[in-house]
């Protein structure tokens, strides 16, 4: 839907061409790569650990079932399935970005997780992997980045089992007009100068803030979701909207 | 509902910092490994899942596979729980109830009060063995002291209610009492018989 007819998207605030988004938001993830987990709790002040355990209360994963990290980065959602669904269960934590996928796989076997978690380096919009083959598939923080939302969406309804689920966590439209004036005066002009501070990379946030405004409002989202066959979709708001949770089942 | 995730947040996090202290905590994680046990406490309505690996202990919200073990439990009840003797008598009194192996409850209310922390230990990590050791003597001392304390303000409420104000009667004198209104019950029961024996006549 953001598709123009000469052939660009959106990188942030700016239009680039189509192929060349995966290498620019390739970049920014290179860069932020080694201090991701720190800046995410320094950015949400600790609020994305609460976010992403809303996402597993939703998940409604089990033991012995097969589940995809998509765009997982430093695999903090992967850990916790991994323990969840047992030694008898499978999670495949897959992420574009080479860098991200070092920093995870290194991070979840200092953890001492091994043995039901494999790392794949995947497109979101083409996934390797056979049809009706996962269970849950999560994309936290992730769908933003990808070029092409709607194919990326098609690819991962193709994979998910009948039965199984997508859960979409992703920067969203704040509900409230007071917290979003106060949200957007945080997100340009305080986490861009924290990122300069802390990971030395004022540019990526700069990009992280822009990117959240051109993703797709809840309700876009949902539609894209049933667009491309989900059913039952759902979203949830949390902390007002500034993050929301989508949910949608493939029969 | 974010604030259940913030209270499964902060409790999973204070019961695996406590376990990182507790050496012994990873050889109970391993006994269990793999095992996800539900608790709910009946007073609230409000299930815990706690997902047990060797790694830590995760605590869910929600869960909708099948626990290997699911306890209901009462509050009162939840400091009896390690013991295997009262087990099957909290069962009776309906104060437990349990859905799956048994034997998990045990090891489970182990994993998480059993934990023998050496306190002294880590404080000498932080600040020096002689200060940790003076701090950590004062401290059993003053503990000691207030259960004194408590002790004796317990029994000298108690004298002072049955003895002085003599709002209850003291331990003999209900054994008294009681033994009083047995006597007059069965001499009740005899007057009883003999006046069935009259009326029958």
């Amino acid at each position: 839907m953001q598709e123009k007819p000469d052939n660009t998207t959106h990188f942030g605030f700016k239009t680039v061409e189509e192929d060349k988004k995966v290498e620019l938001v390739a970049d920014v993830f290179h860069s932020v790569a080694a201090k991701y987990d720190i800046m995410n709790d320094v950015l949400s002040m600790g609020i994305h650990r609460i976010w992403k355990r809303f996402t597993i209360d939703c998940s409604g994963v089990r033991q012995g079932q097969k589940v995809l990290d998509l765009a997982g980065g430093t695999g903090d959602l992967t850990a916790k399935f991994s323990r969840i669904v047992g030694p008898k269960g499978n999670v495949v934590l897959a992420d574009i970005n080479d860098s991200m996928l070092k920093v995870g796989r290194t991070k979840l076997r200092d953890m001492g997780i091994e043995g039901n978690v494999s790392y794949v380096q995947a497109n979101a919009e083409e996934l390797p992997f056979p049809d009706n083959h996962f269970d849950l598939i999560t994309i936290a923080f992730g769908l933003r980045n990808v070029t092409d939302k709607d194919k990326a969406l098609a690819s991962i309804y193709r994979v998910l089992k009948p039965g199984g689920r997508l859960l979409v966590l992703e920067f969203s439209k704040p509900i409230y007009t007071p917290v979003k004036k106060f949200y957007d005066f945080y997100s340009f002009n305080i986490l861009p100068k924290l990122g300069k501070l802390i990971a030395n990379d004022s540019e990526s946030y700069q990009y992280l803030a822009e990117s959240i405004r051109m993703h797709p409002g809840q309700e876009a989202l949902k539609e894209m979701m049933e667009n491309v066959g989900f059913e039952g979709t759902e979203y949830f708001n949390l902390s007002a909207g500034i993050v929301a949770l989508h949910r949608g089942y493939k029969y | 509902m974010p604030l259940n995730n913030l209270l499964c947040g902060l409790l999973e996090t204070g019961v695996n910092q406590l376990h990182q202290l507790d050496s012994s905590a990873v050889i109970k994680r391993k006994q269990l490994n793999g095992t996800i046990i539900g608790v709910s406490l009946k007073e609230l309505n409000f299930p815990l899942y706690f997902v047990i690996s060797s790694q830590q202990v995760d605590i869910l919200n929600k869960f909708s596979g099948d626990p290997d073990c699911f306890i209901r439990v009462s509050v009162s009840a939840l400091p009896k729980l390690q013991d295997n003797h009262q087990l099957t008598h909290l069962i009776k009194t309906g104060q437990l109830e349990v859905e799956g192996d048994i034997q998990l409850v045990q090891q489970f209310a182990q994993l998480l009060t059993d934990m023998e922390i050496d306190w002294e230990e880590h404080l000498s990590h932080k600040v020096g063995d002689v200060i940790a050791h003076k701090f950590c003597y004062h401290a059993k001392k003053i503990q000691q002291n207030v259960q004194q304390q408590l002790m004796n303000v317990e029994k000298q409420t108690a004298l002072y209610i049955t003895e002085e104000v003599k709002l209850a009667p003291s331990g003999l004198e209900v054994a008294y009492f009681c033994e009083q209104v047995k006597t007059l019950d069965k001499q009740a029961e005899k007057l009883l018989v003999k006046l069935n024996q009259y009326t029958n006549k």
